[in-house]
């Protein structure tokens, strides 16, 4: 007995003893979220988790809203992008596109952005054997981006929560629900707040341009706080009555419903800062340098106004996108100009008549207005004479809608009969022409075809490689912010601050003349059947919106524009109109086809919040009229 | 350390009871004066009074002494010799007195005259093979004999007219009538009721009568089917286990079975599956061959379970692999050869009806749009005009065959002597898939399954007391099939368009020149050549399991009586890679035709992309190794005849390590350990007593959660063993009531990735979250991502388990077996359901908040029975009845919609929309609450109910709909039948309570070019024909989400009956064979799923919502069994 007594004693003792080494399997050093901060590479790398969760600003169709979301480009049928879906009015609460919220349906998740964004601003402090600069820096560009995330949501959602400082993970559900949507006077605040601290420490340029260009500088930071007063004083932020009961579980109106004019001025101050800072650093608007061919001033204003999106760090670029660059979105707008079959499937992004209607006609001016050109019969044809041929091909039967129009119009469009400059050809003869109609080689694909019989040529790099089966891309870097954009905000805001000046008109004639248009004053005093328009502020701010929607087109500006401006009601309850393109004659195609009955409502201006999200604390409400 | 002294305290107490009771065994009694004063005593009473007056243990045939009359005796101070001399005076029996005990004989009667005496020879076997160590005997005599190793008997001196009894463990009893010296076969049943049957449990076996948890076991021959894959034969034949098969594809049709249905919502659902102590997966249990089982039980209780501890939660597949006996070689042998084809198609719409129908759909939706087929190509091609032109290509045909060959053999041997046994077996099995093999091709692209085991399992007595065995075990799979594999290619073809291209053009002389295969293909964006994609090249893999296991089991009766010990250690070693072999085909389609002269051209669509060469991929590379450890000691004893107790404790431990894991935290070892103790009692073979513990560690929870002491206990009651019960014998023979509670613990929670939940899982290289810089944008870093944040309050889930059994034998014909169970589970791993997105977590935040439970029955009854010697005829029933139900689910506070609640419904409830019918037109939309599934819902399209009335439908609306996805409700039944020579049997299986939804993102016709099914063809809403209850709503050429969302529409009933399989066999025997040295043959034809009964016809209603799958075989089996 005492021998099994003893026996059993040692199992036991050894199951015991053993039982605490054998199941410790894991060794030191498994990496946890202090190892990001240990050295300076984990840090440089974590910097760059922070920036990764930046939009996908040139992917139209399921990155970013605001090229594809409203009535700047539309497609047919066959396509299903999330942007496509949300701009045919298909917004749902149970399920959002582009839902920046929940990072679902092309949106990415903003919050677990400003989450990290935290992290990294408690953490860097202790990482050793980096220099304080070095740190402050960084930290400058973190505190830019979480600022940029707020904006981002705030544009979207209108009052959102603040989220400073990161909850515990192991926070309490009561915690957890007292995060409510702040006052957007509020949010505001927080953001310039941040952006003036990382404005402080930014470096005016990056040191070495082939490893950090993209990333946040001074100028860059400027110039979106800029873009966010102007948004605060827009009046879909300021002064905005449409929502007088929405609350939050506090008690505070969330929309401010009092005018307040130093908005504006704020903004203008902001926006002036930003252009004299850039120009101060060499910005300028871009032009075309001469390429070694012999080519006519036209094609030269076309080209500065086609690569000044396209031609990678021009001189107008204050913030281009590094992680997200134009490569798709070239190939979307590229209509074969080739005939035969190809085996890529292009040129499908189509540019409804509201885009193509809003250019202004060779004169300056809205077609509309324009005393010379023929507004009633700009549906019927004619043909094009040789003279036209830099714009239209020669004894091209087109219709009058595509004759007479300014520069901007033949830059940034493709359509039948056009001429398409570059892709191997880079004289003003022998040049291609787009051919639309059907039998055409721009037409006759089952899906790979513009449904409204107009392109957006403007984003397609001239020197992209393109054969009957070839087709390569030259990926440009997205200009999230561009030197005329700054200058158009500038316009606005003191159009709105102080009213018509010689300094508003200043910086609209500096775009202008690079469009190759004359000047406000002398285009409506000439041209214009409303000759004083720009001279009162209703006028100019008219001006000042059309020539932002022209400059701007398909950079994704016009569906914030539109929103801040509260035109949207207007604007988007609209006929989607293009051509009858499954057309072999122009008298056939050239007969304008309602494509779709856009509609917008008061609720459309913001994202509704996912339901699963609000049945998690519905203290943080659904947006107006969701 | 509290546990840690729990524990000792308990094993100390154990000590010492176990040292109280061996000091009783000591005490011996000394007196022997013996007085007795009776009259009219019956000599078991007289023995019993000298037993307890002497001490001595007196051991004597009850039956025989009974059969004695009553006596006076007057004994007075006499030694035990005395005492018993007086007793027994004058009555035909003798005594021996050895040492303490004495053991009284009967002394033989003089026999009656005869008037001759036969020799009788005979043969004893079971349906299997001869029967060895059978017991045969003349009733009413002593005399009797032990058939050898090949069954064989002979009885010298029979008289004419007597009667032979043969009897052995585990068979019925057999009586058979002498009327001639003839030789006689006898065939035995088996008999799994037995009253004195050992019962296989955990790490032992136990009487069956002393059994307290529920556990079910199965003769494995009923394990027979004609398949190379265990597991299908599982559902129906054996109560408590819920099981369906959802694919017919060699290599993956593996059954999905439950122990009891599912009571948990972690990752590990299945039970644990124990080959010979070790554990393995479920497709090495599919590999297993029936012929090299011993024995295979469900443990599905808390005691039964409770030694395997943190493994056995959610029930365990035993099963043990056979093992030499003593006795010359025995070779049997086993070939079939079967013919399989699918059970039933899928119907698809013919090519017209497709093209007319692709147009309406794109009509329908958009008037303004591009129809895909002019009336002009549809003219053609109802004209034939010419099938490279005007193509109508039936894919199927193009791909699949119309049934397939499959070989299957088996041979073992079996024997040995006196110091080692060996058996060993090998298997052959050859399944082959239905996929066509083109001669153009230059391979065999069919899919081709080639399985080959090896077993061979020897014991060796090294002394009187030790014993080692070592079994090994391999198991090799060759695979060769299509790059997609089988599933796939049957999805292909219904993803594929019937009229854009033919699968290859005729190579004419204008294009003779071409070495490839001229692939039909279209520029009309994306497109599937299935006939291109299967043709293209060919994948292999190849997998194999080794396993080596040694066992000691060391008798230490030398120290005290009873106690045993064992150990055995075993590793695996499982290894698997698969390589493609492919060239990238080249597309053409017909750029010109010219409808006078038949001249044909075509135009090459990716002269860029494709190859004539072939070129190779690697695949999945899996290296395991796994190493377990187990060491018992047992001790068991039985007191003063009647009580009988045993105690044991196991010692377990087991380490698994993957090769090629994927990350660091998963690479490191899984280790498991744990001590587990059982300790019997049982009293007269009435009353029975049973306590289990576990004690287990897992390496997965923070240290103060890491280990978990699970205790479970019951009693069992032989109710027909108490005096009262004898008037009911004649009916009831056998009745047992068993009652089991006891706690089981998992360890397999949340998702299997999640290896240690007390440490984050940080990601340093996330490409995720990289981010890019740079003129040329070629600056990047990847970033960091968390996957889950520490928790160091993660615990074991706990199950809770009672069963109340009941067992029962009527007329001697019906073993009746009921258990009732439920099962409480807590602390099941959820992830919060609170947390908001605006927190930003990258990863959930888990806690152990869950609950559930689950209920049911499983029966069992069987029935056997001979008419005289040559006509038998069994038959057995199960049913299993098993659901679940949510106790405590985090979800968010839901105001008005209680229906969204999980609490009370099934755990694979299905929550969904309730689709009232389609809209009548668009007018009816606009009045109706908005569908929020992004895109217009037009007339036709399927309209939901607003449950919550809020006039929108959203995911508030979604109901709990149908019944669940796991069927709640198993049964089998059928019977065996033999008349001489000839066998038949027939088994039918079905389930019931079960929903499944058909998928319509896969059956949506023109999404994609998709095939359009028959039934969707005859029955959709159309403008023409607004019928609101049509089979399928408004075509469309996109994946309308309004019609893709889970809801009634598409939900069917899985309820179905089959006759699953049914044999028909004829064994020589005798002479015939013997004379070419054999012993028996047995020829056998068989089916499987001849028959199903069921509502839903789109097609086999057992693969459920995977109907566009491989689908389940019906099989034509042919086979032979030799044994010799």
């Amino acid at each position: 007995m005492k021998y099994i007594q003893r026996y059993l004693y040692i199992t036991i003792w050894s199951v015991v003893f053993t039982a605490c080494s054998y199941l410790d399997v894991v060794p030191d050093n498994v990496a946890t979220i202090d190892y990001a901060f240990r050295t300076p590479l984990t840090a440089e790398k974590y910097l760059f988790t922070c920036y990764s969760w930046l939009p996908g600003f040139a992917d139209p169709y399921s990155g970013n809203p605001g090229i594809g979301g409203a009535d700047e480009i539309w497609y047919n049928a066959h396509y299903t992008y999330n942007a496509f879906l949300l701009a045919q009015g298909n917004q749902n609460i149970q399920n959002p596109f582009l839902d920046f919220w929940m990072g679902d349906r092309g949106g990415v998740p903003l919050f677990r952005g400003i989450r990290e964004c935290n992290i990294f601003l408690e953490n860097i402090d202790q990482v050793k054997g980096m220099s304080d600069a070095d740190k402050a820096r960084m930290s400058a560009e973190v505190k830019f981006l979480k600022a940029y995330y707020h904006f981002w949501l705030m544009r979207m959602y209108g009052p959102i929560p603040i989220m400073d400082t990161n909850l515990p993970i192991s926070a309490t559900v009561e915690e957890v629900k007292a995060v409510t949507r702040e006052p957007t006077d509020d949010v505001v605040n927080y953001i310039v707040h941040l952006l003036d601290e990382a404005i402080a420490v930014l470096p005016e340029k990056v040191q070495f341009e082939v490893q950090e260009l993209g990333r946040v500088t001074k100028p860059i930071a400027m110039a979106i706080k800029a873009q966010v007063l102007v948004t605060a004083a827009s009046p879909l932020f300021n002064g905005n009555i449409d929502f007088p009961t929405y609350q939050n579980a506090r008690g505070e109106m969330l929309f401010n419903n009092q005018f307040h004019a130093e908005k504006w001025a704020l903004a203008a101050q902001a926006a002036k800062e930003a252009i004299e800072t850039c120009e101060a650093l060499g910005s300028k608007l871009y032009y075309f340098a001469n390429s070694g061919y012999a080519i006519s001033d036209t094609t030269k204003t076309e080209m500065s106004i086609r690569a000044a999106i396209t031609e990678r760090w021009n001189s107008e670029v204050i913030w281009g996108s590094t992680n997200s660059t134009a490569g798709a979105i070239q190939t979307g707008s590229y209509p074969r100009i080739f005939p035969g079959d190809a085996d890529y499937y292009g040129g499908y992004m189509s540019v409804p008549f509201s885009m193509v209607e809003l250019f202004y006609s060779a004169n300056g001016v809205p077609i509309e207005e324009d005393l010379d050109w023929q507004y009633a019969d700009r549906y019927r044809t004619r043909k094009a004479i040789a003279q036209e041929h830099l714009y239209v091909k020669e004894n091209y039967v087109t219709a009058m809608l595509n004759f007479e129009r300014e520069p901007r119009f033949y830059a940034d469009l493709a359509f039948d009969g056009g001429r398409w400059y570059g892709q191997g050809v880079y004289t003003d003869v022998n040049n291609f022409y787009v051919e639309g109609r059907l039998g055409g080689a721009a037409a006759g694909h089952a899906y790979a075809y513009s449904v409204t019989g107009y392109l957006p040529k403007k984003m397609v790099n001239f020197q992209n490689a393109a054969g009957p089966k070839l087709w390569t891309v030259q990926r440009y870097p997205w200009p999230i912010m561009r030197l005329a954009d700054l200058y158009l905000l500038y316009a606005e805001a003191s159009n709105e601050a102080y009213g018509p000046s010689d300094e508003v008109y200043h910086y609209l004639d500096l775009i202008r003349e690079r469009a190759g248009l004359l000047g406000v004053e002398a285009a409506w005093g000439q041209h214009s059947s409303r000759p004083t328009k720009y001279q009162t502020k209703e006028g100019l701010r008219e001006i000042i919106h059309q020539e932002r929607g022209i400059e701007l087109a398909f950079e994704g500006s016009r569906f914030w524009d539109q929103r801040r401006w509260k035109t949207a009601v207007r604007t988007l309850n609209h006929a989607i109109v293009g051509w009858d393109v499954q057309q072999e004659t122009p008298e056939s195609y050239y007969r304008p086809k309602i494509i779709f009955q856009q509609t917008f409502g008061l609720r459309d201006y913001f994202w509704p919040i996912q339901e699963s999200e609000l049945i998690r604390n519905r203290g943080l409400m659904q947006s107006p009229g969701w | 350390m509290y546990k840690k002294n729990t524990l000792r305290a308990i094993f100390m107490r154990c000590l010492i009871i176990l040292f109280i009771i061996s000091m009783h065994l000591a005490v011996r009694a000394g007196a022997q004066q013996i007085t007795i004063k009776r009259s009219e005593a019956s000599l078991a009473t007289l023995m019993k009074e000298i037993k307890k007056q002497s001490g001595y243990n007196i051991l004597y045939d009850a039956v025989a002494l009974s059969k004695v009359p009553k006596r006076n005796v007057i004994i007075e101070r006499a030694t035990i010799a005395q005492a018993l001399d007086q007793c027994l005076a004058g009555l035909p029996f003798s005594y021996i007195i050895d040492g303490s005990s004495v053991l009284i004989t009967q002394r033989p009667t003089p026999l009656p005259p005869v008037q001759s005496e036969w020799e009788i020879r005979g043969t004893v076997r079971d349906s299997i093979g001869p029967l060895a160590g059978v017991s045969v005997s003349i009733k009413g005599t002593k005399k009797g004999a032990t058939t050898d190793e090949k069954g064989r008997f002979i009885l010298l001196d029979v008289s004419p007219k007597s009667t032979l009894v043969c009897t052995m463990v585990g068979y019925h009893s057999k009586e058979i009538l002498v009327d001639s010296p003839t030789p006689i076969d006898i065939q035995l049943t088996v008999d799994d009721t037995g009253l004195d049957e050992v019962v296989v449990v955990a790490f032992g076996t136990q009487k069956k009568e002393e059994v307290v948890g529920s556990m079910t076991t199965i003769n494995p021959a009923e394990l027979k089917v004609p398949s190379s894959n265990l597991t299908t034969a599982l559902a129906g034949r054996l109560a408590g286990i819920i099981a369906y098969q959802r694919s017919g594809e060699p290599g993956q049709d593996n059954a999905d079975f439950f122990i009891r249905g599912v009571t948990t919502f972690g990752y590990k659902k299945d039970p644990l599956i124990l080959i010979d102590g070790v554990e393995f997966t479920s497709t090495d249990l599919a590999r297993l061959q029936p012929d090299d089982i011993a024995s295979f039980s469900i443990m599905k209780d808390a005691t039964a379970t409770a030694l395997y501890g943190a493994r056995g939660a959610n029930g365990v597949i035993l099963v043990t692999t056979k093992e030499g006996k003593e006795g010359a070689a025995k070779v049997s042998f086993r070939l079939e050869n079967s013919i399989s084809q699918p059970n039933r198609n899928v119907e698809l719409a013919d090519p017209i009806t497709y093209m007319k129908l692709n147009n309406e759909a794109v009509r329908t939706r958009d008037a303004l749009g591009v129809v895909p087929y002019s009336q002009s190509k549809i003219d053609h091609t109802i004209a034939g005009t010419n099938p490279y032109v005007y193509p109508a290509t039936d894919w199927r045909k193009e791909l699949f065959k119309d049934y397939t060959v499959n070989q299957r053999a088996n041979l073992n041997v079996s024997g040995g002597g006196k110091v080692a046994r060996y058996y060993f077996a090998g298997t052959f099995n050859q399944d082959n898939g239905v996929l066509k093999v083109d001669k153009q091709s230059n391979f065999n692209n069919n899919i081709k399954l080639k399985t080959y085991l090896l077993r061979s399992n020897i014991n060796v007595n090294l002394t009187k007391t030790t014993e080692v065995g070592v079994r090994m075990y391999g198991s090799f799979d060759e695979y060769s099939g299509p790059l997609d594999g089988g599933k796939e290619m049957y999805e292909k073809v219904m993803r594929s368009n019937p009229v854009l291209f033919p699968a290859y053009y005729p190579k004419t002389e204008k294009y003779d020149y071409i070495e490839h295969i001229l692939f039909g293909g279209t520029d009309l964006g994306t497109f599937i050549n299935p006939y291109a994609d299967m043709v293209k090249g060919y994948r292999e893999y190849s997998r194999s399991l080794l396993m080596a296991q040694f066992e000691l089991k060391q008798d230490l009766s030398f120290l005290t009586k009873g106690l045993s010990f064992r150990a055995m250690g075993n590793t695996n070693r499982a290894s698997y890679f698969t390589v493609e072999r492919l060239y990238k085909p080249f597309y053409y389609q017909a750029s010109y035709y010219d409808p006078k002269t038949g001249d044909l051209d075509l135009q090459v669509l990716n002269e860029r992309e494709g190859t004539e060469y072939l070129d190779y991929k690697e695949g999945d590379k899996v290296i395991k190794s796994v190493f377990y450890l187990e060491s018992a000691l047992n001790y068991a004893t039985t007191i003063a005849n009647k009580h009988n107790l045993s105690a044991m404790l196991v010692y377990i431990m087991r380490q698994s390590q993957d090769a090629n894991a994927g990350d660091l935290q998963q690479s490191l070892p899984a280790r498991n350990l744990g001590l587990s103790g059982r300790a019997t009692y049982s009293y007269d073979n009435r009353y029975s007593a049973e306590f289990n513990f576990g004690y287990n560690g897992s390496e997965r929870f923070y240290k103060n959660h890491r280990f978990g002491f699970f205790p479970s206990g019951g009693i069992a009651w032989q109710v027909s063993n108490e005096q009262f019960w004898e008037p009911l014998k004649p009916y009831v023979s056998m009745f047992k009531v068993r009652a089991t509670y006891g706690l089981v613990g998992n360890d397999a929670i949340g998702e299997p990735t999640d290896r240690f939940f007390y440490l984050s899982n940080v990601n340093m290289d996330d490409p995720n979250r990289k981010a890019t810089f740079g003129s040329d944008f070629d600056y990047t870093n990847n970033g960091v991502s968390i996957s889950r944040y520490e928790n160091n309050n993660i615990t074991w889930e706990i199950a809770k388990k009672t069963n109340i059994g009941l067992e029962m034998n009527l007329f001697k014909s019906f073993d009746i077996q009921a258990d009732f169970f439920w099962e409480y589970r807590k602390n099941i791993l959820m992830t919060r359901a609170f947390i908001p997105a605006y927190l930003g977590l990258s990863a959930g935040v888990k806690a152990n908040v869950g609950e559930a439970s689950g209920r049911g029955v499983d029966l069992s009854i069987d029935y056997k029975h001979s008419f005289g010697s040559n006509f038998w005829l069994t038959g057995r029933a199960n049913f299993t009845y098993a659901t679940s139900a949510y106790e405590v689910y985090e979800e968010p506070e839901y105001l008005q919609e209680y229906w969204k609640y999980h609490v009370g419904y099934p755990i694979s409830q299905t929550q969904g929309y309730i689709a009232e019918r389609l809209f009548v037109d668009d007018e009816e939309v606009a009045n109706s609450p908005a569908q929020n599934f992004d895109m217009p819902v037009r007339g036709g399209d399927i309209k939901y109910r607003d449950v919550n009335g809020d006039g929108q439908i959203t995911a508030l609306d979604q109901v709990p709909i149908g019944n669940p996805k796991t069927p709640e409700i198993v049964y089998g039944f059928g019977f065996s039948t033999g008349y001489k020579n000839l066998d038949l049997s027939c088994f039918f299986q079905g389930l019931a309570q079960e929903s499944f939804w058909i998928d319509p993102v896969a059956t949506a016709p023109f999404l994609n070019d998709q095939q359009l099914l028959k039934a969707y063809a005859d029955s959709h809403w159309s403008e023409e024909n607004s019928n609101v209850m049509a089979l399928w709503p408004r075509l469309s050429t996109y994946e309308h989400p309004n019609n893709t969302q889970t809801s009634t529409w598409f939900m069917r009933d899985g309820t179905f009956l089959r006759l699953k399989t049914a044999e028909l066999g004829y064994t020589f025997q005798g002479k015939g064979v013997q004379r070419i040295g054999l012993d028996r043959v047995r020829v056998y034809v068989s089916g499987v799923n001849l028959l199903t009964f069921s509502r839903f016809k789109l097609w086999d209603v057992e693969m459920a919502g995977n109907g566009l799958g491989y689908p389940i075989q019906r099989v034509y089996n042919m086979g032979v069994q030799v044994s010799f």
